[in-house]
């Protein structure tokens, strides 16, 4: 009897192993902030395409933020990309390797034309991407500059929405008397202030032209206009508006101190929108919708004092997936298919719906946004022009010290000059190409 | 003679019998990587497969000195020493004394004690450092205390000013600026028209003092932040603090333990010849312990040379770079931006060199002064 139970056992370990044989494994390393609200919708959609494609072993593995970045760098670094991978369009730290050796397969070459045809021609540019090829398809076109505005407070207290940055700066005493901050920054991760400020800053007061220029060796970071945007910078600290106590705060601080009335504003990505929207799965939001359209609104930064080019806000082709370059036969297909269910319209639809993302698939539209989506398409329209992202334009190794310098110019461990002359050291430092 | 050469033979196969396993398994796992890395650290290696996929070729020691003019690795650096001398000088001898303390029953409830102070090892350093993390937070734990007691000194004097109640003028509001903070004045161009115009502005009457102080309590009051762990060389002392809390129940464990071998007649017979507790200490125990401690002192420079996780955890290296150790600084240059495997892992073999020198130091002094167990 025992022995029959064995070789029943045996058979049926040998069957289950042969089905799994027969299912092509494809490993997927994907980002997704579980604290988000859309999160639970988002692993629903990934368990329909598990249920509709029993043929695929699809093993995904789930980070966020800075997690994601080192692993996927290690996976690169270690030639073991997996076989998708979110991924970011330039030589974003966590994609430099993807981008810049070309590892991931070239998108145009792979999904079909009419399948690509449902795309704005803005996120199918492969000039937009550091490989000059289609290494992964945007799946929005990310504005990284957005000054989330608390007015349901500011009006509680009095105050009027600021147009100027000297009206901004009227309110932090008014603020402050009740405890309240000015700007929310959070930024101990470094790239936060770089991606989310002072590319906007640089775009207002130099415009792309002067990073060109820097590029073609034509302008020095060290010259003063570079030097002065870098010293406005210090003035928001100097001036209060921002504390700098958020040098050292976390990134995923910020939306639970702001939805708390603890900020009149925060600035941040608009990818933000979705920390604050109703997470399905609990009925729970962050701020409740009827607040999201009493109380709060998605504004352009401030204008600046003699900015040249008014009302930009930096943006940048966002992120998407991508696939491995060695993939082929049915791991390839399977790769395929992936990615056109992500892209698809019933995928993006929730993507929009959840307040992740505005798709750059022409075709999606919803009539059950929140007010905050609402807001942040209204947004859009409220920046005539869009101007570089730094992490996006420059080389890592030359906004390395930048994002280093937009902590040390607050805490005055550096100066505006000292930044601008360790960004030019390391631009004097890159291949001449 | 041919019987003692044959049983030399066999003696020597069997040694080199046993010994070669083992010998074989720790050159793969320890000799092997640091060979690689040591290779890597000479190479042009960018990343991806490393056989068959980008070609890669030796190119010199440009990384070492590339190192040698890197300002962050002489911070990171500087930064380990300070790990190293806390953990030598500070654990070491703290742990030492408390375990002597313990094991002559110079206190009571010894047992319990070693108990207390042996909990912090048992925790997980990413957890005690983000504990210790949001205690030395701008909003944390120390910050809330000394902010309680500063405004505490503040509404003192406030309400000093409003003994007979609130009347705005010049004078008043001379008086107020005097007891602020001056930091919280930065902002306004000309402080007293600016607050005077604010107060007036807000219509704050004797009847809502209590708003009043609480208003200018949220704008004046000095506010205390840790700014320190922004400022270089200050900023460890957090870090060093924590490093010595949590290791310190370890040794004195490892410590106690050994001191309960040494043969009590010896330290009965030190007492009855007048040498004091002090002098027992430094006469029996500590050259009766001197391999212990070389060991342990080996123990905290290897420890202390590749301390990654509570500093992580507590400011991954920030802000600046100002709290960045080499363990870190390899970090950052194999997996953080534009990875640079070669100055990584020149990095790591200078963590490996450095190690060896100093714990071949630490063999030194014990070999000169340690005494016999």
């Amino acid at each position: 009897m025992k022995r029959l139970a064995l070789v029943l056992a045996l058979v049926a370990f040998a069957a289950m192993s042969l089905v799994a044989a027969d299912k092509t494994v494809l490993k997927f390393l994907y980002y997704a902030d579980s604290s988000q609200a859309g999160y639970a919708d988002d692993m629903a959609t990934w368990a329909k395409f598990k249920a509709a494609n029993t043929d695929i072993d699809l093993q995904m593995e789930i980070l966020f933020d800075r997690p994601y970045a080192q692993k996927l760098t290690a996976y690169a670094a270690a030639g073991t990309v997996p076989d998708v991978v979110y991924m970011w369009p330039t030589t974003n730290e966590a994609s430099s390797l993807l981008q810049s050796k070309k590892m991931m397969k070239d998108l145009k070459t792979v999904l079909p034309a009419d399948f690509l045809a449902n795309f704005t021609s803005a996120s199918l540019d492969p000039s937009a991407q550091t490989s000059k090829q289609l290494s992964e398809l945007p799946q929005s076109f990310t504005f990284t500059t957005v000054m989330y505005a608390n007015v349901g407070l500011l009006k509680s207290l009095g105050l009027s929405v600021p147009k100027t940055y000297a009206e901004l700066k009227a309110l932090v005493p008014k603020l402050r008397v009740k405890n309240v901050q000015t700007v929310l920054l959070p930024n101990a991760d470094k790239w936060p202030a770089q991606s989310c400020l002072f590319s906007t800053i640089s775009g207002r007061l130099l415009g792309d032209a002067f990073i060109d220029n820097v590029l073609a060796g034509k302008a020095k970071f060290t010259d003063k206009a570079f030097v002065d945007a870098l010293a406005f910078y210090g003035q928001l600290y100097t001036d209060g508006i921002i504390n700098i106590s958020n040098v050292q705060m976390g990134y995923g601080d910020g939306p639970g101190l702001f939805a708390a009335n603890k900020a009149a504003f925060i600035i941040d990505g608009d990818w933000r929108v979705g920390a604050y929207l109703t997470d399905k799965s609990n009925g729970k939001a962050l701020i409740d919708p009827a607040k999201q359209a009493s109380d709060f609104e998605l504004l352009n930064f401030v204008a600046i004092p003699g900015e040249k080019n008014v009302n930009t806000a930096s943006a940048i082709a966002g992120t998407g997936l991508g696939i491995n370059k060695d993939l082929s036969g049915a791991k390839l297909d399977a790769a395929k298919r992936l990615l056109m269910y992500y892209y698809g319209k019933e995928v993006q639809t929730v993507k929009l719906e959840t307040g992740a993302f505005i798709p750059t698939r022409t075709d999606v539209t919803s009539s059950k946004l929140e007010p905050l989506s609402q807001k942040q398409i209204k947004y859009y329209s409220t920046v005539p022009k869009t101007t570089y992202v730094l992490d996006g334009a420059l080389d890592p190794t030359v906004f390395g010290p930048l994002n280093d310098g937009l902590q040390g110019i607050p805490l005055g461990a550096q100066t505006p000059a000292e930044v601008a002359a360790l960004m030019q050291k390391a631009q004097d430092a890159l291949p001449k190409k | 003679m041919a019987r003692a050469v044959r049983n030399r033979a066999e003696t020597n196969w069997a040694y080199w019998s046993f010994i070669t396993p083992a010998f074989v398994l720790y050159l793969f796992v320890f000799g092997f990587p640091i060979i690689l890395s040591f290779v890597l650290s000479v190479s042009n290696y960018g990343g991806g497969k490393m056989f068959g996929g980008d070609p890669w070729s030796l190119v010199g020691l440009g990384e070492y000195f590339k190192l040698a003019n890197d300002s962050n690795f002489w911070l990171a650096l500087k930064n380990n020493i300070y790990i190293v001398l806390i953990s030598v000088l500070g654990q070491i001898p703290l742990a030492f004394v408390l375990a002597y303390i313990i094991f002559r029953k110079i206190v009571r409830w010894g047992e319990g004690w070693q108990a207390i102070l042996y909990v912090p090892a048992i925790i997980s350093v990413i957890v005690l450092g983000i504990m210790w993390k949001m205690i030395f937070a701008s909003n944390g734990l120390l910050a809330d205390i000394i902010n309680a007691m500063d405004t505490q000194t503040f509404l003192t004097s406030l309400n000093g000013l409003l003994a007979n109640g609130l009347n705005v003028t010049d004078d008043f509001v001379t008086k107020l600026l005097a007891i602020s903070d001056p930091r919280a004045l930065t902002g306004f161009t000309n402080p007293l028209a600016d607050i005077k115009d604010l107060i007036l502005s807000n219509g704050y009457t004797t009847q809502n003092l209590e708003v009043f102080r609480s208003d200018m309590v949220n704008l004046l009051a000095p506010k205390w932040t840790p700014d320190f762990l922004s400022k270089q060389d200050i900023a460890m002392i957090p870090i060093l603090f924590v490093t010595l809390w949590v290791w310190t129940g370890m040794y004195i464990i490892m410590f106690h333990a050994n001191m309960q071998k040494i043969d009590t007649a010896i330290i009965e017979a030190a007492r009855i010849d007048g040498a004091s507790e002090l002098q027992v200490l430094s006469h029996v125990i500590v050259p009766n312990l001197s391999g212990v401690l070389a060991n342990a002192a080996i123990l905290c420079i290897a420890g202390s040379l590749n301390t990654f996780a509570l500093i992580w955890a507590m400011t991954a290296g920030g802000p600046m770079n100002i709290t960045q150790v080499l363990a870190i600084y390899m970090f950052q240059n194999a997996f953080i931006g534009v990875p640079n495997f070669p100055l990584a892992n020149a990095i790591s073999v200078f963590i490996v060199l450095f190690s060896f020198i100093l714990i071949g130091l630490t063999l030194l002094v014990e070999r000169r002064y340690g005494g016999r167990e």
